[in-house]
């Protein structure tokens, strides 16, 4: 990769392409699919780091056909270096579109146009946009496509008030199933055969489930308070909560378990 | 300090503190500015042919071109022309043109053509030969010309030759060219539909210059004829030409003669000079002349000259003869006391002349001396120096807006007598801003302290007697109590909390020496603005507030000092010979007094500041970092130099109001990593051009010692370089390019460093058991060096300013707020996501997890949620105020510089204020549901206990 990155870049100084004007358009796309709704102040520019008294910034703003014209690409001395630029392009921070890496020869050709990623080496070169052909005729401007990569979202979404939400919430629907056992369960226990009605008893009163339920109504549970003062070591084990029961604050746990 | 970790822990998993959409316009506002509106670049123009509704075009002073909603005043589209032309200009052009959908403009060597609806490029051109000193649209009726756009006549002057070209109206490409290389001055270019005149001003044998009208073809550009006028007498330099009218509606060069006894003028493309005299009853001099025509090519040539001496106006209209080229004179309107400004309107082809004076505004028809419309305008006392106007005539009545720019800045819309909106686009220049102290408890406070200073009993009569004062209010208060609940429960509005503090007025300086105050309760408004100095370069240093009262530090050693809820100047002390670098204030900012000390240039203070006792770091022009202590203000205690080849360019310290809510970081260990924790910390940036190098040190203030000191390479130190500092950390942000040992990476970068007393938990470093310690004396190495944790971050955009959110007690989650200059924004970055602990590398552990750390990302990029400014396009910020409020939770947030923005922040959300979402209506609801609920169980428990009773015995 890195050994033809560098005889592309040889070979394009050596043929001399003159590409001296950059477009880029924006294509349509899923996060913009009307290119033309973007701001006035949207543009782009090519960055790179200041040497030999070029212009190191260029910038270039939106046009009315959705896309960016870089014209007279800054050019040096023919023994100067072939510049490599960053082509950021910026919406008022809404649409997001991928960086580009632009390298420009010496002369003001474009030498290569690649998709590039924040965060890696700048050799990492992802999708090729544009590279210098050296067999092809003359190619006075090169043109690519912007890519849009996300929308931003500033606002955050009120949540609405719907009475569907508060079915939905369980604290009510746990409300609706005990009141359904509280006015159902004796119209059931009617019905039922009465040998089978006394087992029934006989077994809900040696149940664990009613046996753990009386175990937490003495202090088991989170103590959460004893936590957060750093008495309990481990949050969620019982016997510490166990513990500190003697000290009083076991009540706090079953108050705070309300609904 | 388990409190503090679940409260952090709650925060991280919701660090979106976003606007809400209903809350925009209500917790923020933004000045959207232009500028100055130029007096010859301002028009209404239809935005394209089939628009019927026109807009209102200008280049502002700033060479902004911008385009404005007569209807509300609000800015539709705004480009910035400043930052494409290379030479800096004399002032920008802007030209339009009905039934054109574009608008040009040239500023410098920039011309470029911009869409009128929307504000989109259509083309652009950068001239390395010179100037763009004049451009008119062509309206030349061109069979093959598509509808809607117009060629361009733009001529650009260079040394010693003039250049007239002709561009294309789609692609800005050159048509034609002609070039005169007589060394003449290149003036200005008007067009009729057969002919382009090219105008230079030809330097005369002895003095002054012959006006010289050279007759181009449009099509071909060959020169067709040249005239030269003999006006060497009357025009010594170009600004004597008062007029050259842009084409057939006004087809005329205007002059006078030195004495202004008299009018001279010619009608284009003719020998003739007309001359008229000028009718001065008044009996003073004239001091400005100036001349109205109609722009639409359709109209009569008819056109206003006015006269204004120093007391009052005048203006005469007249009318060209185009076939004899005669000028005669129509009708005079009569000469008025005070100011008066003219502005042109057309209707088909007939002109009409609406006059603004300081009390009235009045339409006439350019055929006619019969008033048409005449209105009284609301008292004002600044004066107006220029007006454009749209005119509708309905049935036998017209009706006006006009466009009235005043002196102070401020853009006013007047239709048909009633000022529609106002555009306050002095504040434009803000230099510096604070938030006021308003003195609405001051009273109370007074009472209180009376109270305090008598005996128990003497007190307690007072106090007794003062609520019985206070009940005179309570019939008031008793009346609003059924208001208030209701609108609490069923109004739309976000909780009322100005009584937090949220509502405080903003004092704004400008640089032209105006002071405003601003509501930022009721969308930004301008409370009053006064003219503190006559000044156009006023150079405030600081401001501080008192109850009551702002006082003003300009660098000259000055001070003004206004109250608050009026603007009115209360006293001025002196200027001082001596220019001043910066002000430095001593004593926290809620103390009642505060005392100033000026810095000059050189870094060394003006005066010894005996009277406090504390030191002083001061930055010279020249680059040193400077310590100083009390009572002397001759040699500093410490100097820090940076390296050779470095230059200090910036410097930043904790802001005065940081407080520090733990000392220490909770790990999820339950161990403490302590924070280092220094109030006399500076960052100090300093970069090296030649090498792209920056270089950050950290000092301790008192000694001077470098704590710790970090160097970038690959740095472009001509973009901006931030930096914040705030609790424990700092950030800084750069473009850092390839470098060949130091980073692979091309991109802009933020970096953000902790400081911690030792590198081990629950370990305090040499201060573990130190009562306390001096930075100067002290046992232990003075001072201790931090344990620095630094990451960097790839950020997609440069950041030209930061600062940090401040709240009331620092429980709130910090932001770093960054000023975005590419994007327009203002993005406040949550400090959790950018902690330099995050795991590299791997994913975080549990105990990491619930630290709120999650595995380092090389690049972020900003959440939409994180806009402050939302899709706002705030432009043109220089600086951004936090301040904090009564409610822990929000954070005030000022920013100015171009544009004003004012908005609040709520970090961790606003978890002291019950907003919208909570629905007070569901609250009575459910409380009912419940009562209703009980009410019906209640009855059948207790016949079910008493069934239970019965059935066990």
């Amino acid at each position: 990769m890195q050994f033809s990155l560098t005889s592309l870049l040889l070979l394009g100084i050596s043929c001399l392409v003159s590409a001296r004007s950059l477009t880029i358009n924006i294509p349509v796309s899923s996060p913009l699919p009307n290119p033309h709704v973007l701001p006035a102040t949207t543009h782009a520019t090519l960055t790179t780091l200041p040497s030999g008294g070029k212009d190191h910034i260029l910038s270039a703003s939106l046009t009315r056909s959705a896309s960016f014209v870089f014209r007279d690409l800054p050019s040096s001395g023919p023994d100067s270096q072939p510049e490599s630029y960053l082509l950021d392009i910026r919406s008022a921070g809404e649409y997001v579109f991928a960086p580009y890496r632009v390298d420009v020869a010496a002369d003001g050709t474009i030498l290569g146009v690649w998709e590039t990623f924040r965060g890696n080496p700048w050799d990492n070169l992802g999708a090729v946009k544009y590279i210098v052909d050296v067999a092809a005729t003359k190619q006075d401007d090169v043109v690519v496509e912007a890519k849009v990569v996300a929308r931003k979202a500033f606002y955050e979404e009120r949540a609405k008030f719907s009475p569907m939400s508060l079915v939905k919430n369980p604290m009510i629907l746990l409300a609706i199933v005990a009141m359904g056992l509280m006015f159902g369960m004796p119209k059931l226990m009617e019905n039922m055969d009465p040998e089978l009605r006394a087992e029934f008893e006989q077994h809900s009163r040696a149940s664990p489930i009613s046996g753990a339920t009386n175990n937490a109504m003495t202090g088991g549970g989170f103590d959460l308070a004893g936590w957060m003062a750093g008495t309990s070591a481990h949050p969620t084990t019982n016997t510490d909560a166990a513990q500190g029961g003697a000290t009083g604050r076991d009540t706090s746990g079953p108050a705070r378990k309300r609904g | 300090m388990r409190l503090q970790a679940a409260l952090f822990f709650a925060v991280c998993l919701s660090p979106a503190a976003a606007i809400y959409n209903d809350e925009v316009n209500h917790i923020d506002f933004h000045h959207a500015l232009l500028g100055s509106p130029s007096p010859d670049s301002t028009f209404f123009l239809k935005p394209s042919s089939t628009s019927n509704a026109s807009l209102l075009y200008t280049i502002s002073d700033k060479l902004l071109v911008g385009a404005i909603n007569p209807r509300d005043g609000a800015l539709l589209w705004r480009q910035n022309l400043s930052r494409s032309a290379d030479s800096p200009a004399r002032g920008g052009l802007l030209r339009g043109l009905d039934g054109n959908d574009a608008v040009v403009g040239a500023a410098g060597n920039y011309i470029s053509s911009w869409s009128a609806q929307d504000g989109k490029l259509a083309w652009e051109n950068r001239y390395s030969e010179g100037v763009v000193a004049d451009l008119e649209l062509l309206e030349l009726e061109d069979a093959t010309a598509t509808p809607g756009i117009r060629d361009t006549i733009a001529v650009v002057g260079s040394e010693g030759s003039g250049i007239v070209r002709r561009l294309d109206g789609n692609s800005g490409n050159i048509k034609w060219e002609y070039r005169d290389d007589s060394g003449d001055v290149p003036f200005q270019v008007s067009s009729s539909p057969t002919e382009v005149f090219y105008i230079s001003l030809q330097s005369a044998m002895l003095k002054g210059y012959r006006i010289k009208v050279t007759v181009l073809d449009p099509v071909t550009g060959k020169q067709v004829r040249q005239q030269t006028l003999n006006s060497e007498s009357d025009v010594a330099t170009p600004e004597s030409v008062l007029f050259v009218g842009a084409n057939t509606a006004s087809p005329i060069i205007v002059w006078t003669d030195k004495s202004q006894k008299s009018l001279k003028v010619n009608v284009i493309g003719t020998k003739e000079i007309n001359s008229v005299a000028i009718d001065n009853t008044s009996g003073l001099d004239i001091r400005k002349i100036t001349v109205h025509a109609a722009h639409k090519t359709n109209a009569l040539p008819h056109f206003l000259v006015h006269y204004a001496t120093e007391a009052g106006a005048w203006a005469e209209v007249y009318h060209v003869d185009m076939k004899s080229s005669k000028v005669t004179k129509a009708y005079q309107l009569p000469y008025l006391p005070g100011h008066s400004v003219v502005a042109t309107s057309v209707i088909d082809a007939n002109v009409f002349f609406t006059r603004v004076t300081d009390s009235e505004a009045v339409v006439v028809s350019s055929a006619s001396h019969g008033i048409l419309g005449r209105w009284n305008l609301p008292e004002s006392s600044d004066v107006a120096l220029h007006a454009v106007s749209d005119l509708v005539t309905r049935g036998g009545s017209v009706s006006v807006r006009s466009a009235v720019f005043r002196e102070h800045g401020d853009w006013q819309l007047i239709r048909n007598g009633q000022i529609e909106w106002i555009r306050n686009e002095g504040l434009i220049d803000a230099v510096a801003a604070t938030w006021a102290e308003v003195d609405a408890q001051e009273g109370l406070a007074h009472e209180l302290e009376v109270e305090g200073h008598e005996t128990i009993y003497g007190a307690y009569i007072h106090r007794v007697k003062r609520h019985v004062r206070d009940l005179q209010y309570l019939q008031q208060w008793l009346k609003h109590i059924p208001e208030r609940i209701l609108s609490s429960i069923f109004s739309d509005e976000v909780t009322n909390l100005d009584s937090f503090g949220l509502a405080t007025p903003v004092l704004v300086a400008t640089k032209n020496g105006r002071v405003y105050a601003l509501d930022t309760g009721k969308h930004g408004a301008v409370l009053w603005s006064v003219q503190a100095v006559e000044t156009s370069e006023w150079d405030v240093k600081a401001i501080l507030t008192s109850p009551g009262t702002a006082t003003i530090y300009p660098n000259d050693g000055s001070s003004v000092t206004l109250k608050v809820s009026t603007g009115d100047i209360i006293s001025r002390t002196a200027s001082s010979d001596s220019k001043i670098h910066s002000i430095a204030v001593f004593g926290a900012q809620e103390a009642s007094s505060l005392t100033t000390v000026g810095v000059r240039e050189d870094g060394s203070p003006v005066t010894a500041f005996d009277e406090v006792n504390g030191f002083l770091v001061t930055t010279s022009v020249d680059g040193r970092v400077l310590g100083w202590i009390a009572k002397d203000n001759k040699s500093p205690v410490w100097e820090f130099l940076p390296p050779s080849g470095q230059k200090v360019v910036h410097a930043t310290a904790r802001p005065v109001h940081d407080p520090v809510a733990s000392i220490g970081k909770v790990l999820g260990d339950r161990s403490v990593l302590y924070k280092y924790l220094n109030t006399n910390l500076a960052l100090v940036t300093a970069v090296n051009e030649k090498t792209n190098i920056a270089s950050f040190y950290l000092l301790d203030g008192v000694s001077g010692k470098v704590l710790h000191a970090t160097t970038q390479s690959g740095v472009d130190t001509t973009q901006p370089i931030a930096s914040a500092m705030s609790e424990n950390w700092f950030a800084f942000s750069f473009w850092g390019d390839i470098d060949s040992n130091e980073s692979s990476a091309k991109g802009y970068q933020l970096v953000i460093s902790e400081l911690y007393e030792s590198p081990f938990p629950n370990d305090r470093g040499p201060l573990d058991s130190a009562s306390n310690y001096s930075s100067l004396h002290s046992s232990v190495e003075s001072p201790p060096l931090p344990h620095v944790i630094s990451q960097a971050f790839m950020i997609p955009e440069p950041i030209s300013h930061m600062t940090v959110t401040q709240t009331r007690q620092g429980i709130t989650t910090r932001q770093l707020l960054c000023t975005l200059p590419s994007s327009n924004s203002i993005v406040g970055i949550p400090r959790p996501v950018l902690d330099p602990r995050r795991p590299v590398d791997r994913d975080a552990t549990a105990a990491e997890t619930e630290e709120g750390l999650f595995r380092y990302a090389p690049y972020f990029d900003f959440d939409g949620k994180w806009y402050l400014s939302h899709a706002r396009d705030v432009a043109g910020i220089k600086q951004v105020l936090s301040r904090p409020t009564l409610l822990e939770s929000t954070s005030l947030i000022f920013a100015f510089g171009s544009d004003i923005y004012g908005t609040r922040a709520t970090p961790s959300q606003a978890f002291d204020v019950l907003g919208k979402s909570f629905s007070k209506l569901q609250l009575v609801l459910t409380v009912v549901a419940l009562g209703v609920g009980v009410a019906i169980l209640a009855p059948m428990t207790r016949r079910k206990q008493v069934n239970a009773l019965w059935k066990a015995t």
